[in-house]
């Protein structure tokens, strides 16, 4: 499970990275999005819909403006898929 | 054959600017807001405080409405006096008068379209809560069973909650005007008020009707505000500052909206005043989430494309765009985007006004309050500035009018961009 959430982790720091116009590795898992890594509301949501086209999960409205890392949303993408998967 | 042409020939507008048209116009060239601080107090305890674009001086009894029709829906109320149903009563009162409709048109030619978010069902919420707290504070042994609890609720709100169905709402507006036509109560969320004039201009091209009003109307109360500000698009300094960089959200506005449609032919053979042509719409649903667009997509876009498409005019042709513009930076993003790649980058044309730092969101009456105002410009050859647009967000790539601007507009588009993805654009020429 370790190994699956850092590759899960670096395919969320790749992604980040790609919407936000950063290297992903300069990206780390506690960087906060809105204080470190200058996402605002409008990235927030394109991050939202590239997570969620990925890996075909839905994350919930309410969620997204609490998920404020890199870590958390791994989590987050974590839980979707073994939702998704137990099914 | 060809499709009927449709035309406006009443409006009836209720907000923080005035009741009916000329009033309403005369305050928006003053840049009038009437923006005020909303306190909820319970048991002197303040709730909440936040701004609302408030409507001054509403009185059901001063429209000329029927009394022994207000009467009927007091008595089936039993004296509960809600206030989204009285500004729909209002509006129509307003929009018929303006259309010249006789009573006898009414009866015999014309639909009613209602639009509305959420028609009597807060009142009803706040009701239920204050007595199921009375209940709970005046059984102190609390040996109260469920099933008492909830029947003794069920009892006292058996006539309230029927009436929270929208089709109440529905027979009390046309009961009270005598319509006895096609009648219908769409629910778009913020959009609602654009795909009722498409309904109502297709109940007029498919011969049922000669003429249909449609109306809108919303009323701030504390649970929405607490919505909004929790998903933090409520403006905690009531000032809506839509396409800006200190965009910090929406401020509702109360009050209700009517238009008037009609078979071009019926409206000509009645000499009455045409306001505009409805030309066509475009819908779609995005079905996203709830609160928020999917920024990347082409839903919106899509919308606006297929309203020019069903007006058969080209996006060159239009003169003057009034967007949703809620000052929220998600929102206004997604807008801007649709707006630019319809009309290209930083477009000169068409001008670009938005009307809710004016009169604020009237949330499932926005649209036609909107549209009225719009028309309102196109009829007064006078383009509103948008208000509070000081800071611009070059960002967007659009530009707003700052002054009012004079000029004759041949073609108007109404867009806007609901909650859910309720994606909505309708077309006016003059």
């Amino acid at each position: 499970m370790a190994n699956a959430n850092s590759s899960l982790e670096q395919e969320i720091k790749q992604l980040v990275a790609d919407v936000i116009g950063r290297d992903a590795s300069e990206l780390t898992t506690d960087a906060n999005f809105w204080n470190d890594l200058g996402v605002d509301s409008i990235k927030a949501i394109e991050i939202t819909v590239a997570i969620e086209r990925k890996y075909k999960i839905s994350i919930r409205d309410e969620q997204i403006p609490k998920i404020t890392t890199i870590g958390q949303a791994v989590e987050v993408i974590q839980q979707a898929l073994e939702k998704k998967n137990a099914k | 054959m060809p499709s009927k042409r449709i035309v406006i020939t009443g409006l009836g507008p209720i907000c923080s600017a005035g009741i009916g048209h000329t009033q309403v116009w005369n305050n928006l060239l003053a840049g009038k807001t009437n923006i005020k601080k909303e306190k909820v107090v319970v048991d002197d305890e303040l709730w909440a405080e936040y701004f609302v674009h408030k409507v001054d001086g509403f009185n059901i009894n001063n429209f000329g409405i029927d009394r022994d029709a207000l009467n009927y829906i007091k008595e089936w109320k039993e004296g509960e006096e809600i206030v989204d149903l009285n500004y729909l009563l209002a509006a129509v009162k307003l929009g018929i008068d303006d259309s010249k409709l006789t009573p006898k048109d009414c009866e015999k030619h014309t639909s009613l379209v209602l639009a509305h978010e959420n028609l009597n069902l807060m009142p009803l919420g706040i009701k239920i809560c204050q007595l199921a707290y009375d209940m709970l504070k005046s059984n102190t042994d609390s040996n109260i069973s469920r099933k008492e609890f909830l029947s003794s609720i069920y009892k006292k709100f058996l006539k309230t909650g029927y009436d929270a169905q929208t089709f109440m709402g529905l027979f009390h507006v046309a009961k009270t005007f005598n319509i006895h036509n096609y009648s219908l109560f769409i629910n778009n969320a913020c959009a609602s008020g654009l795909y009722a004039l498409e309904a109502a201009s297709q109940i007029i091209r498919s011969g049922q009707s000669k003429a249909v009003i449609v109306a809108t109307s919303d009323h701030t109360d504390i649970y929405k505000y607490i919505w909004f500000n929790d998903i933090g698009i409520y403006s905690p300094d009531g000032k809506t500052r839509p396409f800006c960089k200190d965009s910090n959200g929406l401020v509702f506005g109360d009050g209700g909206a009517s238009i008037v449609l009609e078979d071009a032919q019926f409206a000509k053979a009645r000499k009455a005043k045409i306001y505009a042509e409805y030309m066509g719409g475009g819908f779609s649903l995005e079905g996203w989430k709830v609160t928020a667009p999917q920024i990347g997509s082409q839903s919106y876009q899509n919308t606006i494309n297929q309203a020019l498409k069903n007006s058969k005019v080209k996006a060159k042709d239009i003169d003057l765009l009034v967007p949703h513009g809620v000052g929220s930076g998600p929102i206004d993003y997604y807008e801007s985007k649709a707006i630019t790649d319809t009309f290209g980058k930083n477009p000169t044309k068409p001008l670009i006004t938005a009307f809710k730092p004016y009169v604020g969101h009237n949330l499932g009456g926005a649209a036609l309050l909107e549209t009225i105002i719009l028309l309102l410009c196109l009829d007064n050859k006078t383009v509103l500035p948008t208000l509070n647009y000081s800071n611009p967000d070059p960002k967007l790539n659009i530009s707003l009018v700052k002054k009012a601007t004079n000029k004759k507009i041949s073609l108007a588009l109404k867009a806007c961009c609901a909650f859910a993805g309720y994606n909505a654009a309708a077309i006016f020429k003059t």
